[in-house]
């Protein structure tokens, strides 16, 4: 299509002739009869460079398919992957947050790969990746990467106030020592008050659930005494530091928070570590990591394990050869770069030592073994979509009754997941 | 809008005789049977039963099926009546949602409206190089996009950050110190209100301004001739005159703030509790987010459904004034 | 002196009418200033425990990193092209429908009034799944020709009301008289009728251009694959991460892409004053 701004009404006119015929898209072989193979990646999965390494890579192993990943934006991915599987002319391998597969699945947009589970060394994949990919016992998400939330903390604040990041082992001795950098102008923590993926770890630390399962009906869990206790955690915390109540991690980036200074941990990927040095050079050295504490010493807090899965649609021209992306990338030579590269915890547990030499991601990979999902049902977005919860978390920190809150909070959940799905 | 019914009363003033009474088919010459009317709304019509008509006799089609994710991926609906309307209807939380809907609308509404005529008239009487500024901070702000918009609103009431609380706290008082205007019913309200009017004003009033000046100045001479103040003139001259573009914004506005998503999605998802979900907000939640288009459709089916009511009134005024126009 | 007495007076009458205007501006333009501030604050400024009115330092990361992201220069071609296309459309297919309505007699023409008017309250949320379904089914998804003529049909009744209630407002005496000169009736229509016209037109082209140059759904769910044809809005989105949005380059993005909307006023500004002189509305 090439368009000259001076002639708009021609343009009006072309544009009108190019509606009337319709062709089938782009021409989906390359050129020498390479196939060409589109792939989805999301923004920030892959660093520029890595990209740019793996597409070599796996071009020169295999020559006749000619890769073309496109990096997709965050907002509206829903809609787009939507659109997607519905088309004539899909991407042929996409990446979907980890619990958005079961919807897709559920679907029938999304070609079944249980049969290749044992070829792709599904045995060692990580449970937060490898359970949400899969509906009615069929695999149709492959684990890529996960990534959990750690406690990122400045080193010299703790120094300073005289408490050992190594210490903190159990839940009460971080309430303790957060009290005591909470002094002068320093913020124990920033946590701001709608961090509800903090709090879910909370509540299965102490054993309860965000919704239970029975009979085929769910239940929302946050009134339970376990999930109360994980609530007055969770108030403890945050009352030890500026965090405001009534907005998440993302309003304001909580990296920026930190990187603007006089905080002294947040909690966050490791990732989130480069976004602060970048923003503020001076904490260059100076922040170190740790798992999310426990409610005994003896094993890391539970967390939320988010991450991506890659799946194949149902409509995708190169099935064969999307397989062969997945199993490179998802293999073991790819997985391990990766995860050096972004800071992932590779998709298998057996892969965690690739990591070690990373403190953040060393971090993030012991408290992984203790990772969580949100309930597996396609009707939780439409939970995250009114997100009773992080209401919830404003009003038992402005104040108000926790166990009420908790009871009417349930309540939307138990009604929003059985609402005939 | 029968302009010209209701120009009839002050154009008399100063209509010059009638030209070429003579001429056939009455005043202006169309003659009834002419191709040149149909020719000139054909593509008119042609676009809108293509591009609105049908999709959205699909549209009504899907809100009578069962039609999600599964249906637009594999596309074999199964028709369920009208099972998904009263899956709505049946909704307790529907009828709450409901009136709130009007309570927003009504609110914003009239303050954009009060406001928009206020600075329209007033940037008619001001000299060029102010109308120019005026004028163009108005469009400035209707340029700037919806999320970035929203989002410098939800700064400016944020708790920690907020540069309102900051001031407040600055003049003294000191409990809006960490207020958090979100987590409030009421403000949280109050602030979508005065975002949505804020946004909605520089159209209206911009509008309205256009039609100000398409008014004839010898009018204003005329009536002032006669003796009339600057109320009179306002009430007998310049309002029966833009009435009808009045009306149009009026209902315009109507339309858009039943229909406000955006700016409550981003600030507030519908929330503290309920407090700011209004009917767009309540088919996402309920409908999209559970990729259940059949009762998204429904849904909307039953938004515009309750629009007509509202502008039933209007819409009826309109079809009576256009039979009697020309 | 005696001569300043009296403009003194008339400015202090005027007084008030200059104070409102102020108070106007600076409420229009408080949110504006906020956003475009924050395009040039540093990071580390950005919501921060003290908010000031004046940035404490000023930088242009942030529209050196808007302007450097991937397929600027593109996308902006896009939207333009897409919005002028639909906009120029509407206005033209609008107009004819306007004239019609507003000056001939035909059966049916209130019907097609009434419809016009519903057609603006048309839902379009929910239109995006049939309308996906048609383009789907006709090999018209990721073509920019598809959300020309959506835009165009989003704008169309809108226009269509508005021109017609500027034709109506017109007295037709002025068009008579030309054709008593011996103007053909689409001449007058072209001398007279239309150079009083221009404010109308502006408001409907401004109307009809930021409606389709913010419009992000469709531009979403109808652009699939092909990254080339995305728009503008699609970029607006680009500078959120896994770790927050980048607030700055938003904000410095938001700035530039409010300013073609400003410029396309200022011209077509100028036009309407030349189309007031020259049209003879004061006599």
């Amino acid at each position: 299509m090439k368009y000259r701004p001076l002639a708009l009404f021609s343009t009006l006119v072309l544009s009108a002739g190019l509606a009337a015929c319709s062709s089938s898209g782009d021409a989906s072989d390359g050129a020498g009869g390479r196939t060409a193979l589109d792939v989805w990646l999301m923004r920030d999965s892959v660093s520029a460079d890595f990209q740019k390494q793996f597409e070599t890579g796996f071009e020169k192993s295999h020559p006749d398919i000619d890769l073309k990943i496109q990096i997709q934006e965050w907002e509206g991915i829903g809609e787009k992957v939507t659109a997607a599987l519905a088309s004539n002319d899909a991407p042929d391998v996409i990446e979907v947050g980890n619990t958005q597969v079961a919807q897709y699945a559920q679907s029938g947009g999304l070609t079944d790969l249980s049969d290749r589970v044992a070829e792709l060394g599904g045995s060692d994949w990580l449970k937060g990746l490898a359970e949400p990919g899969a509906y009615d016992g069929k695999q149709y998400g492959i684990p890529y990467y996960a990534a959990n939330r750690v406690v990122i903390h400045r080193t010299d604040l703790f120094e300073k106030a005289g408490v050992g990041a190594a210490g903190i082992k159990t839940r009460d001795q971080w309430i303790a020592a957060t009290g005591k950098l909470d002094k002068g102008g320093t913020q124990g923590i920033y946590l701001p008050g709608q961090n509800w993926y903090v709090l879910s770890g909370f509540v299965w630390d102490e054993g309860g659930d965000l919704a239970v399962e029975s009979g085929g009906e769910w239940k929302g869990g946050l009134d339970s005494p376990e999930a109360l206790r994980a609530m007055d955690f969770y108030r403890r915390l945050q009352a030890l530091g500026k965090g405001p109540r009534d907005s998440d991690e993302a309003q304001p980036p909580q990296a920026e928070v930190m990187a603007k200074g006089q905080v002294a941990q947040i909690i966050a990927v490791p990732g989130g570590a480069k976004v602060i040095e970048e923003k503020n050079p001076e904490l260059k050295g100076k922040l170190g990591f740790f798992p999310i504490p426990g409610k005994t010493a003896g094993q890391p807090g539970a967390v939320f394990t988010g991450g991506s899965d890659l799946v194949v649609p149902a409509v995708a021209a190169h099935q064969e050869e999307a397989f062969t992306f997945i199993r490179e990338l998802t293999g073991d030579a790819w997985q391990k770069k990766l995860a050096v590269a972004m800071s992932y915890v590779p998709n298998k547990t057996t892969l965690a030592g690739a990591v070690s030499a990373d403190p953040g991601t060393a971090a993030m990979a012991a408290g992984a073994v203790n990772g969580h999902a949100t309930p597996n049902t396609p009707q939780w977005a439409a939970v995250e979509a009114k997100n009773p919860i992080k209401e919830y978390m404003t009003a038992v920190l402005t104040g108000r009754d926790a166990g009420s809150e908790a009871a009417k909070a349930s309540r939307t959940i138990t009604d929003t997941l059985n609402s005939d799905s | 809008m029968s302009t010209v019914r209701e120009r009839s009363g002050p154009r008399k003033v100063s209509r010059p005789p009638r030209a070429a009474p003579g001429r056939p088919g009455g005043r202006d010459g169309a003659r009834p049977g002419s191709l040149w009317p149909y020719l000139l709304i054909a593509p008119a019509v042609l676009g809108m039963l293509y591009l609105l008509v049908y999709p959205l006799a699909r549209a009504v089609l899907i809100s009578f099926q069962d039609f999600r994710l599964r249906q637009l991926i594999l596309g074999d609906a199964d028709f369920v009546g009208l099972r998904n309307y009263r899956t709505l209807l049946g909704d307790p939380q529907f009828w709450e949602v409901v009136r709130r809907t009007f309570v927003f609308m009504a609110v914003n509404v009239a303050a954009i409206m009060v406001l928009s005529t206020l600075v329209a008239l007033m940037a008619e009487r001001l000299g060029r190089a102010a109308r120019t500024v005026v004028l163009s901070s108005l469009v400035l702000v209707w340029a700037v996009p919806v999320v970035a918009a929203t989002t410098v609103f939800q700064w400016l009431f944020h708790s920690e950050f907020g540069i309102v609380n900051e001031t407040l706290t600055g003049l003294g008082l000191s409990s809006y110190e960490g207020y958090t205007w979100f987590a409030h019913g009421g403000t949280a309200f109050a602030i979508v209100v005065v975002l949505i009017v804020w946004q909605s004003v520089p159209f209206a009033a911009i509008t309205l301004y256009s039609a100000l000046v398409t008014v004839p100045a010898e009018l204003y001479e005329s009536a002032r001739m006669d003796g009339a103040g600057g109320a009179r003139v306002l009430r007998s001259v310049t309002f029966p005159l833009i009435r009808p573009i009045f009306m149009l914004v009026l209902s315009l506005e109507v339309i858009w703030t039943f229909k406000a998503f955006v700016q409550i999605w981003v600030m507030t998802c519908g929330g503290p509790g309920e407090a700011t979900t209004i009917l767009p907000v309540y088919a996402v939640q309920t409908a999209l987010a559970g990729q259940r288009y059949d009762l998204g459709s429904a849904a909307s089916m039953l938004t515009v459904l309750l629009m007509s009511g509202v502008l039933v009134l209007y819409f009826r005024q309109l079809f009576r004034q256009e039979g009697e126009q020309l | 002196m005696s001569t300043s007495r009296p403009s003194a007076r008339r400015a202090l009458r005027r007084l008030p009418l200059h104070a409102a205007a102020a108070l106007t501006v600076v409420i229009c333009l408080f949110p504006v200033y906020w956003m475009v501030t924050t395009a040039f604050k540093p990071s580390t400024d950005i919501q921060s425990y003290d908010p000031r009115l004046i940035p404490r330092a000023w930088t242009f990361d942030h529209f050196r990193r808007a302007v450097g992201a991937d397929g600027f220069a593109l996308f902006w071609r896009n939207s333009i092209l897409v919005t002028l296309s639909a906009v120029l459309l509407a206005l033209v297919v609008a107009l004819g429908a306007a004239y019609a309505v507003a000056r001939l007699r035909w059966r049916g023409r209130r019907q097609f009034v009434l419809a016009v008017f519903i057609a603006q309250m048309a839902p379009w949320e929910s239109l995006i799944i049939p309308i996906y379904i048609i383009s789907r089914d006709t090999g018209m998804l990721d073509r920019l020709p598809t959300l020309t003529l959506i835009y165009f049909m989003i704008t169309l009744p809108f226009t269509v009301i508005v021109l017609r209630g500027f034709i109506a407002g017109i007295p037709p005496e002025l068009e008579e008289a030309a054709q008593v000169d011996g103007c053909t009736r689409a001449g007058a229509f072209r001398k007279v009728a239309f150079p009083l016209l221009a404010p109308g037109l502006m408001a409907t082209s401004l109307f009809g251009f930021i409606t389709a140059w913010n419009e992000f759904t469709y531009a979403n769910f109808l652009i699939i694959k092909q990254q080339d044809s995305r728009t503008l809005p699609v970029w607006l989105s680009s500078f959120q991460s896994t770790f927050g949005t980048d607030w700055g380059a938003t904000m410095a993005a938001s700035t530039l892409f409010a300013l073609p909307a400003l410029a396309i006023f200022l011209a077509l500004q100028r036009h309407v004053a030349a189309g007031l002189a020259s049209g003879g509305v004061k006599g």
